[in-house]
């Protein structure tokens, strides 16, 4: 009986280390990459891509690389897809080890080459961005010098693919969040306009709470976007958030003096008495299925929940504007928003032809276009449009379009975690412990001062 | 040899056959010394420098910076202080609680009850589902409007946002879910130990006439020190180091962060941009290391001391 | 004096006869197990009940109750996330590690239990002090690629071979283990490797058993180090395959929750299994007395 139980033991054991050892042979560790002789050339060559989790993103890569394959025999592409919560460490693994040669750079809030270091910051900050360190190891590839560069906006290449003068990553995209959805049906129901100052949209508010209705939602339960819903807001009140940026460092913006202080109380009165209360059980995509219910009035939150709305098959007639966070009515004419995902290259790949081959495939005009339709971004290609709803909604105001604070501020070392002003909307109860938008404002400033002064 | 002890009893035939046990032990001990030892050894080295963990990055070392930065650094270092004093709160709540419910669970479902097979799968279904289901039941049980918690919160009256309400709110339903989702683990390891309670013992205490309270006294925790120790030791520790709930659960909010969740933020980015910052990061955990370093010292010599006491 | 006991298992299994009193406890034991089983058994339904709904109703009311409550999302499970190939892998990783996980740390447990050779203390020492290590991925992976290693399953598996835990309720679980064993198996001539595989290793089934579901449930549920370690998707596990539910700002949680269900199963199975030999060890009046 023992001796039977032995038997078995040591035959399991054996069974899984040959399991193991089969299972290794049979795959290959890095590719050893032949060096290529360019696209079309009778070498097989396996082009590894590293992209982020996106559905539609994803489904229209795997339409793009069959087209590419089908027109590059010897080519097969290898796509890798990671969350984008994990995307910074599978740069940085699969860089070490050489293991990738197309990278699509959507890591963490995915928005290009954005929060750099910038002079007035001095030594002063806790992190240099993940795409300014990968740079600076030479990992990424020089993209200055080739032709496809030519197809994107000027103001978008130097803007999120840039650095020290060369070009490194191509930006494929602008979102814009800082805008809100409109109910139309519901707003004639009531008997209001669209609000387009910061006072009609406060008495706007208030006359649909009196109908029955409520007036704001967005997905409270998972913070970020109380207060991506207020960026809208803040822009209305500082039009220039690089300056503001600028300006929070040297000291002549404060949170808790003038403009700032403005902001902060504003948001109070965004998030305690325009959303509607039971948003803190409503997730991001929850949010938009109740708004799909037609009982909210607007939904502060970013352009890329458009398709969401429509698949719920909202009944009512909807639009976007600008979120109307100032009384002067030319304030709160800009939408707000951040580049998105960028192509890369890494430096080392043993296969540069077909790399820039595949970036130049997907640079292309008309292929950006195929690719706009199917992920629906704001173009950064001069020659594109956004076909859609949303797009139409939007396309007078494109050219007012900014980058949000978000993407310029760099917390000094050493600062409190109050001290990103750009999030008060999320730390009024219920949703944290501020009641007084005096005390939070002191608060903020104090816990920036501690990182200014350090 | 020398190297064995006098109660090694199997070494008579030979000098190979007493080096036996040493040498079957060297495979498991080297695999433990290079997988996981080694590189948490580099990890401390790596606190030193302003690593960034990219190849072909420069390192530098810069002595004691990063653990400066971290623990003294503006009000950076208020906020992390909080979260160690929150990383202890809860540790010391999580231990006792899940500690106390895996015993009673575990004394129940030892007896001969129909249904027991049924019982312990179910408590035990959390730790086969993982932090990611855990995370999401409780979101679904925990829905501030028209959720069964709510539901239940209504017959008493009252009314919360859970975890999407205040700081503290939230931190202490973390806390209930890690209990419920760990007690299972606590409960299968005292099922475990008590079989090896030989029944003989209750059997002649039952004689001379002792009681429920009595036999657990004097026979039941007795004999199940080794898993009390066990349970005791890997509670205080697995609890300093969770993070992962407060991740799933509440995500970013100011006012609940746990030491855990501060080292993962850093090293792996989360924030606007993230970062790569080994360096920084390693020396983040290090500290988390210390702290439980020390309490897990502390424990581990109770825990000793108990065994001398009870198991001479 | 001891009772040899021909069947140690239907011993434990023949209670006592008790009295009233005995028959209350009972009572109020299933009393207090009810209660607590409501909140294990109302959130798995909720679970249950969330697979079986459309992503979209599920949005408009997260906590609801399925108006048409369907298989589609168990049967998108099984396409998109690949399913059976990635099943196959998470078993071999699985049942690879804990295999030669269990066979090893079994060595190191017991001499270190008994105290056999001076350092076995220093030894387990380390092992406590492996609990609290912080995480050093980055560190683990240029070691794994440096070995060559990298995107290989026995490179993968590699990162499975250790389990402090596991050891250490090992080593406590042994000490429970009486000396007089030893001292008799000694004495009738055994060898050491006869004596841990006969006689220890079936006094410790409890305790294996429980070290190898936790260990099992470690790799099976492993979602980050597939991300880093595999590139390849021949070699991808079933966690890795649960990507395909993710959205950027949300994710499809009715099809994650019909996925996991699914995942789950295996180790579910394997619990059930081996419950019976957590409850069920040998050591029952064997050899006290």
């Amino acid at each position: 009986m023992k001796h039977q139980r032995r038997v078995w033991t040591t035959l399991f054991v054996v069974f899984a280390l040959v399991l193991a050892a089969c299972g290794s042979d049979s795959t290959e560790s890095t590719d050893a990459g032949t060096a290529t002789t360019g696209a079309g050339s009778a070498e097989e060559v396996t082009l590894r891509v590293l992209a982020h989790q996106n559905p539609t993103f994803v489904a229209y890569m795997e339409d793009f690389n069959s087209r590419f394959q089908a027109a590059n025999p010897g080519v097969t592409v290898a796509m890798t897809v990671v969350g984008q919560g994990d995307m910074a460490s599978a740069i940085n693994t699969r860089t070490s080890a050489n293991d990738v040669d197309v990278i699509d750079f959507c890591a963490g809030s995915c928005s290009a080459f954005s929060n750099g270091i910038l002079d007035y910051m001095g030594d002063n900050y806790g992190e240099k961005p993940v795409w300014q360190q990968l740079i600076e190891a030479g990992l990424l590839m020089d993209l200055t010098d080739e032709p496809f560069v030519a197809n994107f906006d000027e103001i978008a290449i130097r803007d999120a693919g840039t650095f020290n003068d060369r070009v490194y990553a191509l930006p494929m995209g602008r979102v814009t969040y800082s805008g809100m959805f409109v109910n139309n049906d519901l707003l004639a129901e009531v008997g209001v306009a669209i609000p387009a100052t910061w006072s009609d949209l406060v008495s706007a508010c208030e006359a649909i709470k009196d109908s029955g209705n409520e007036c704001m939602t967005v997905g409270g339960g998972d913070t970020w976007p109380i207060f991506v819903g207020a960026s809208g807001l803040l822009g209305s009140i500082f039009p220039d958030q690089a300056a503001l940026a600028e300006g929070l460092w040297a000291g002549d913006i404060k949170w808790n003096e003038g403009k700032g202080l403005e902001a902060v109380e504003k948001f109070q009165v965004f998030s305690t008495e325009m959303l509607e209360s039971g948003v803190t059980g409503l997730g991001h995509d929850e949010a938009t299925a109740r708004y799909a219910g037609g009982d909210v009035a607007f939904m502060p939150t970013g352009m890329w929940q458009a398709p969401n709305l429509e698949s719920f098959e909202p009944t009512f007639d909807w639009t976007y504007v600008p979120f109307p966070g100032s009384d002067t009515v030319a304030d709160n004419e800009y939408l707000w928003g951040k580049y998105d995902m960028s192509w890369m290259v890494a430096a080392d790949t043993p296969h540069p032809d077909v790399a820039m081959a595949y970036l130049a495939a997907l640079a292309d005009t008309t292929e950006y276009q195929t690719y706009l339709d199917a992920v629906g971004f704001l173009p950064t290609q001069p020659t594109a449009s956004l076909n859609s709803k949303l797009g139409d909604a939007v396309a007078d105001l494109v050219p007012a379009y900014r980058v949000g604070l978000e993407q310029y501020w760099v917390s000094p070392s050493g600062a409190g975690q109050w001290a990103d002003g750009r999030q008060a909307a999320a730390w009024f109860a219920p949703f944290n412990e501020w009641t007084d938008s005096t005390e939070l404002a002191n608060q903020i400033q104090a816990d920036l001062d501690a990182g200014l002064s350090g | 040899m020398a190297i064995m002890q006098k109660n090694y009893l199997f070494g008579s035939a030979g000098k190979w056959r007493r080096l036996t046990p040493l040498m079957l032990l060297i495979p498991g001990v080297f695999l433990y010394l290079l997988i996981a030892l080694g590189p948490s050894l580099a990890t401390s080295v790596y606190s030193f420098t302003d690593a960034s963990g990219l190849r072909g990055a420069a390192v530098n070392w810069i002595g004691l910076d990063n653990y400066r930065e971290f623990l003294f650094e503006g009000l950076a270092s208020r906020d992390n202080i909080d979260a160690t004093l929150r990383t202890l709160r809860f540790s010391v709540l999580v231990t006792f609680i899940q500690f106390t419910l895996g015993l009673i669970l575990a004394l129940l479902l030892n007896q001969k009850l129909k249904g027991r097979t049924f019982f312990r799968t179910l408590f035990f279904i959390p730790v086969i589902l993982g932090v990611v289901i855990q995370g999401l039941m409780w979101k679904l049980f925990l829905q501030p409007r028209g959720g069964p918690m709510a539901t239940i919160f209504d017959w008493f009256g009252t009314q919360s946002e859970f975890l999407g309400g205040l700081p503290g709110q939230a931190f202490n339903w973390v806390i209930v879910v890690q209990i419920w989702a760990n007690v299972g683990v606590t409960m299968v390891i005292f099922l475990a130990g008590m079989q090896t309670i030989s029944e003989d013992l209750y059997e002649a205490a039952r004689i001379d006439g002792a009681d429920g309270w009595q036999l657990f006294k004097s026979i039941t925790w007795p004999q199940l020190t080794p898993a009390i120790n066990t349970n005791f030791l890997l509670n205080i520790i697995g609890s300093l180091q969770a993070w992962q709930l407060f991740l799933v659960l509440i995500g970013y909010k100011p006012g609940t962060q746990v030491l855990g969740y501060l080292v993962y933020a850093e090293g792996f980015g989360q924030g606007e941009s993230p970062a790569f910052r080994q360096g920084f990061a390693a020396a983040a955990s290090i500290v988390l290391f210390l702290l439980v370093l020390v309490i897990g010292f502390a424990a581990n010599r109770y825990v000793s001391w108990r065994e001398d006491r009870y198991m001479a | 004096m001891s009772i040899p006991l021909k069947n140690p298992v239907a011993a434990l299994d023949k209670a006592p006869s008790f009295s009233t009193r005995s028959r209350n406890v009972k009572i109020a034991s299933y009393v207090v197990l009810s209660i607590f089983s409501i909140f294990y058994i109302w959130p798995l339904f909720m679970l249950v009940n969330t697979a079986l709904r459309p992503l979209t109703e599920y949005l408009r009311d997260p906590a609801g109750l399925a108006t048409n409550p369907s298989l589609a999302n168990f049967a998108d499970a099984w396409e998109l996330a690949n399913f059976p190939q990635y099943m196959l892998n998470s078993a071999i990783y699985t049942v690879t590690a804990t295999a030669i996980f269990v066979a090893t740390s079994l060595f190191v447990a017991f001499p270190i239990a008994r105290g056999y050779f001076k350092g076995s203390g220093a030894i387990l020492t380390l092992y406590v002090v492996a609990l609290f290590l912080p995480p050093a991925l980055i560190p683990q992976f240029q070691l794994i690629l440096n070995l060559g290693l990298f995107n290989t399953r026995p490179g993968f598996i590699m990162l499975f071979l250790i389990n402090p835990i596991g050891m250490i309720i090992l080593v406590n679980y042994m000490k429970s283990i009486p000396r007089e064993l030893d001292e008799s198996a000694a004495v009738d001539g055994s060898s050491y490797t006869r004596f841990v595989f006969s006689v220890i290793f079936p006094l410790i089934r409890p305790a294996v058993a429980t070290v190898t579901v936790l260990h099992a449930i470690g790799i099976w549920n492993e979602l980050i180090l597939p991300t880093i370690y595999l590139t390849n998707q021949d070699l991808y596990p079933i966690t890795r395959g649960l990507i395909v539910f993710e959205g950027v700002y949300g994710s499809n949680w009715p099809g994650i929750a019909a996925a996991v269900l699914m995942l789950m199963l295996p180790i579910l199975v394997l619990f059930m299994f081996l419950q019976r030999y957590i409850i069920g060890g040998l050591t029952a009046g064997a050899v006290k007395g």
